[in-house]
């Protein structure tokens, strides 16, 4: 008896769970990010945030220890790259110092003291997102800290990426290597904007440059500030680093310069990080 | 109850264990889906029934901490843990093997069937060379990791049904 009715109840069983996947679908398509599923998935991220966040300070020095034992035989590569931060270290000093001008002119231009110099939080990194096709990290502060959504994310005063989602003591950051993820940028040498796109693990793309403006590898690219359309706030604070042109291609012919850009952080190590808490009211 | 509560807390590790630890430890980029695992491996001791609730759990769990339309995950393991649970009525080997290639198989083609969802609602944007790297990357590592995790769930399911009551 049982084995004969066996097979259709689990027939029904997997039809309804598939229909309720479905609904679910269709209910989160249509609400967005206003409707009860959306507070659903923040009360989750609520409840395994402190989670993570223990096992995460509980297992960070052993990976940490690991990750220096297989570093040992690439010693040169850590010196280039140290020498390398070096530089970029440099140039952002000196950029630093034109930017300070600029913001002083600006600030006198227009009363814009409070956008400019917005008040920011640190945060630790507790967690990466679940699944593979998205790059993002999970941080422990939230809605209960000042923290909205897509606000500007800074690991050291480089730019890792923008808030994603929030809960009231954690947040998503989604990094600029995601390829949902979109920043205006300017090419600091050439002055000249454009839109920085993700793309995984590779190198960002950079968007919009045309063809006669003058790059070559190695150039800075900074946040240019602009404002992307249908997105009501968190404008980054202009002049930051996102990183260096690390490929510049292209013909006279093309419409666009083909520029990918290295990020300036290293996201494998992504560990204490700052929130700009910028309004974007500029 | 007692067998809700094992599956919970195995599910909830193996969320935090997903987004803790093997995100610094990856294989050539990917990270392991530790969720698919879970689902197949229960699917092969326990059957379809168990297999399509079990996935379903799972699904929803990783969905609603996920920055994506709800649902898809929980879709696609719902009817991976079905599947496997058919599938392994008909191996009557009892190789070590048989939990391996079928977690191996079952990741790929799960990560595959979710990514064609997302791709059909508008969520994908990734090339598809990337999807099927990264859906054979992560094959890959759960097959690894299976002979780890295979014994310590069933030692858990084992321990949570000593007195069988319901069947699913």
């Amino acid at each position: 008896m049982a084995l004969r009715s066996r097979p259709r109840s689990t027939r029904l069983l997997v039809v309804t769970l598939v229909s309720v996947s479905l609904l679910t679908i269709t209910l989160d398509y249509k609400e967005g990010d206003s409707g009860p599923l959306a507070g659903l998935g923040r009360t989750a991220l609520s409840i395994v945030a402190p989670l993570q966040e223990g096992v995460t300070r509980l297992t960070r020095p052993i990976g940490n220890f690991f990750s220096a034992v297989t570093q040992l035989p690439s010693l040169r590569d850590q010196i280039e790259r140290l020498q390398d931060e070096n530089a970029q270290l440099r140039n952002q000093r000196v950029l630093s110092v034109s930017e300070l001008h600029q913001l002083e002119t600006l600030k006198h231009l227009a009363d814009l003291k409070a956008s400019l110099d917005p008040p920011s939080t640190g945060a630790l990194v507790i967690g990466s997102g679940v699944d593979n096709s998205e790059w993002t990290v999970e941080i422990n502060k939230g809605s209960s800290d000042g923290i909205r959504e897509n606000m500007p994310v800074f690991s050291g005063t480089a730019l890792m990426g923008h808030i994603s989602r929030v809960a009231t003591n954690a947040s998503m950051v989604r990094l600029i290597i995601d390829p949902n993820s979109k920043v205006p940028a300017r090419l600091d040498e050439a002055n000249t904007t454009g839109l920085l796109v993700g793309q995984g693990e590779e190198d960002l793309k950079m968007l919009g440059v045309p063809p006669a403006t003058k790059v070559s590898v190695g150039d800075t690219v900074v946040t240019s500030g602009y404002r992307l359309e249908g997105q009501p706030t968190g404008i980054d604070p202009p002049g930051r680093v996102i990183g260096t042109v690390s490929h510049v291609g292209g013909g006279g012919s093309a419409l666009e310069k083909d520029i990918t850009v290295r990020p300036a952080v290293n996201f494998s190590t992504l560990d204490d990080v700052l929130v700009v808490l910028s309004t974007g009211s500029g | 109850m007692r067998r809700t509560l094992t599956l919970a807390l195995v599910i909830l590790t193996a969320i935090v264990l997903q987004t803790t630890v093997f995100a610094d430890v990856r294989l050539l980029g990917a990270k392991p889906e530790l969720l698919y695992l879970v689902t197949i491996v229960i699917a092969l001791l326990e059957g379809s029934s168990s297999g399509a609730v079990t996935g379903f759990a799972c699904g929803m769990a990783q969905d609603f901490l996920l920055n994506q339309p709800k649902g898809i995950t929980a879709l696609t393991l719902t009817l991976l843990g079905y599947a496997v649970g058919v599938t392994s009525q008909y191996i009557v080997t009892q190789s070590a093997l048989v939990p391996v290639v079928m977690v191996a198989l079952g990741t790929l083609v799960g990560v595959l069937f979710n990514r064609v969802v997302a791709l059909l609602l508008g969520q994908a944007e990734a090339s598809a060379y990337f999807v099927v790297r990264i859906a054979l990357l992560s094959a890959v590592y759960n097959a690894i990791l299976t002979p780890i995790f295979f014994p310590l769930i069933r030692r858990l399911t084992q321990a949570s049904t000593k007195q069988r009551v319901g069947r699913w």
